[in-house]
């Protein structure tokens, strides 16, 4: 660092395009990786299964993305997801004209319980770390009252036909889902003030407040919104297995915050995107397909997350560090 | 000073709810419990919840050296469950074992935190999310090398968990003892001192001279040997090792840790609070379980008590102006 003056710059430049694009060059690794090992990655009928196969932690982790712009997080996402695939099965109760009233009822849930975080969070200062894992074993608990415990509810015939349909022949809908999904995520992150004040109010909270900003109204929106996409998750989950399982979403929540850390959002806030979390969410399923395919335990998946969370979180530090002394 | 209280009565005044609170908590359920229902005041239920309130209690002494220290570890449950899970494969119901094994996994526990330790220092992460991490290694290592319970505890480790020694509980005496050390490193030695201090304002201390990156790798070590004593006593009371044992534990340790008063910014708090925190819990649940409450229902019910502890714990207006 001690050469002419525009090589810091230019330096500091690099670092920064990195630090904006490390998932993307992270995914084309991972997918060379994969091809590299194995035929499957090269097929197209394989990578949409693998895009399906995931939808439910990806549609998910969505919404978790605006929390953690704001500098949150949710790990009630989990138990929401759990709940409203309950829920959503019972008021489908197996009959295909209830599908439509179904899934609204069950966006709604999704959103209270999100809305309640976010007012809890808005008016108080407590850590949202601990105050939604407590509400993670709330609504578990709840979950767990409402269905007695056991798989309760029936899909409506066609719903989950009409989700695991191939376009084509190739594309599922599920994923078609998910994919249009992000992109709606996308659009809101971009183009409203929403999404807009999501990253000033993450990036020096105080300073929001100062310039007048409505923190505590955009907190709320974005708990609630992450409340809707897990129920959307919720929902996509049902679809894609057909069961409704009281614990079926449990665990899931890692995987949407190991997403979301591997696509550049951090736990401090104020950067990453819904682009990333995309990218996050297809890297983490290639790397547990990854895992698989090697022949590893399949609990090895677990310390793969674990270690992408830790190593994630520390390389963005490190970028983060370096671009801000510039 | 907050304008209403100069009104008060002096006793009052002298009334801080963050050091006191805890006590008439645990007082007022215990009372309740106590005139409510007969089948509480009998010998064997009392001795019953000290023995289960004890690998928690290991865990929130732990616990709350860590969050003095202004840090947090969520890898204890899952450090637990490794502790159990291969304390039992290891003894496998030989008593000759026990020993060795007991002092090796007391060493994993302690080298756990050590790698939780060096690796906040190191990587400069949040220890929220590098513990959250290690949760997951850990979780991953536990079902690689077991996906069903495995092994027996030996005849010393169950004495430890279920015996009594005149009467009370071993595991409730094996808590106190660490109680004690515990109480005295943080109230009567340096080490303490500096804890606290490092908790408080971390830049602060360093500029006295305090070694900040030792006493948080000595506060991770010591909640890392903590998981391991739990471990011990939850496979003298398992009896076998069940890979998910320990899953959950550091949410209900951290609990407990706020329950006692101790402030998750840091700084500030008491190990002896804690276990009264412990109690409390363990009450509750006994309770709950003497009134025939569903298990669902207690999820739900702990979870809401999650949520009324961490809003009542947060720091106050007028600490955060001064």
């Amino acid at each position: 660092m001690t050469g002419p003056a525009a090589s810091p710059a230019l330096r500091a430049r690099l670092d920064r395009l990195l630090a904006a694009n490390a998932i993307f060059v992270a995914l084309l690794l991972v997918w060379l990786v994969g091809a590299a090992g194995s035929e499957a990655f090269v097929t197209p009928g394989y990578l949409f299964n693998v895009v399906r196969q995931i939808a439910p932690v990806g549609i998910a982790a969505i919404g978790v993305t605006y929390v953690m712009i704001l500098g949150g997080v949710d790990l009630s996402i989990g138990a929401v997801i759990s709940l409203t695939a309950v829920f959503c099965a019972v008021q489908m109760d197996g009959d295909a004209a209830n599908t439509l009233p179904a899934i609204l009822l069950t966006c709604l849930v999704g959103t209270a319980i999100g809305a309640v975080n976010g007012a809890l969070i808005a008016w108080s200062r407590v850590t949202p770390f601990i105050l939604t894992l407590g509400m993670a074993v709330a609504v578990y608990g709840l979950t767990q009252i409402y269905s007695g415990g056991t798989a309760r509810g029936t899909v409506a015939p066609g719903f989950r036909d009409l989700a695991n349909t191939r376009l084509e022949g190739l594309v599922p809908v599920l994923a078609i889902v998910f994919l249009a999904l992000a992109g709606i995520g996308l659009a809101i992150q971009k183009m409203t003030t929403f999404g807009r004040q999501l990253f000033l109010i993450g990036s020096n909270r105080q300073a929001a407040i100062l310039a007048g900003l409505p923190v505590r109204r955009t907190t709320v929106i974005a708990y609630a919104l992450a409340g809707l996409f897990g129920a959307l998750g919720g929902i996509a989950l049902l679809a894609r297995s057909g069961v409704s399982s009281t614990s079926a979403g449990q665990g899931l929540e890692f995987q949407v915050l190991a997403a979301i850390v591997l696509g550049g959002t951090t736990f401090e806030g104020g950067r990453g995107g819904i682009a990333g979390t995309v990218a996050g969410v297809l890297v983490l399923v290639m790397a547990f397909n990854l895992v698989n395919i090697v022949g590893l335990d399949y609990h090895l998946q677990l310390v793969v997350m674990g270690a992408i969370i830790i190593l994630a979180s520390a390389l963005y530090g490190q970028l983060q560090a370096r671009t801000g002394r510039a | 000073m907050a304008l209403g209280t100069a009104a008060l009565h002096p006793a009052w005044r002298r009334l801080d709810l963050a050091s006191t609170g805890i006590w008439l908590l645990l007082g007022g359920v215990a009372l309740l419990a106590a005139i409510c229902l007969p089948q509480f005041r009998e010998v064997e239920n009392l001795a019953n919840i000290v023995r289960q309130s004890s690998v928690l209690g290991m865990l929130a002494i732990g616990q709350t050296f860590v969050i003095l220290a202004g840090l947090i570890d969520l890898s204890v449950g899952m450090a637990t469950g490794l502790v159990v899970v291969l304390t039992c494969a290891l003894v496998d119901g030989d008593s000759a074992m026990t020993l060795p094994v007991v002092l090796l996994m007391l060493a994993l526990g302690a080298g756990i935190g050590a790698v939780n330790g060096t690796l906040v220092n190191v990587l400069r992460i949040h220890p929220l999310i590098l513990t959250f991490g290690m949760l997951f290694v850990l979780q991953g290592a536990i079902f690689t090398y077991a996906d069903r319970s495995v092994g027996r505890a030996s005849a010393p480790l169950q004495t430890l968990a279920n015996g009594d020694l005149l009467g009370i509980p071993i595991a409730g005496i094996a808590v106190l003892l660490v109680l004690a050390v515990a109480h005295f490193l943080i109230v009567r030695t340096r080490f303490g001192h500096h804890l606290t201090a490092v908790g408080g304002h971390a830049e602060n201390a360093r500029r006295a001279g305090v070694n900040v990156r030792r006493i948080r790798f000595l506060a991770f070590v010591l909640s890392g040997l903590s998981a391991g004593l739990a471990g011990l006593i939850l496979a003298g009371r398992l009896g076998t090792g069940y890979p998910l044992a320990g899953s959950g534990l550091e949410l209900d340790a951290i609990v407990a840790v706020v329950l006692g008063g101790t402030a998750l910014s840091g700084g500030r708090g008491s190990v002896i609070r804690s276990v009264a925190g412990v109690l409390v819990l363990s009450l509750a649940s006994n309770l709950l379980n003497l009134m025939d409450v569903s298990a669902f229902v207690q999820t739900f019910t702990k979870g809401v008590i999650v949520i009324a502890v961490i809003l009542a714990n947060q720091p106050r207006r007028m600490a955060m102006a001064a």
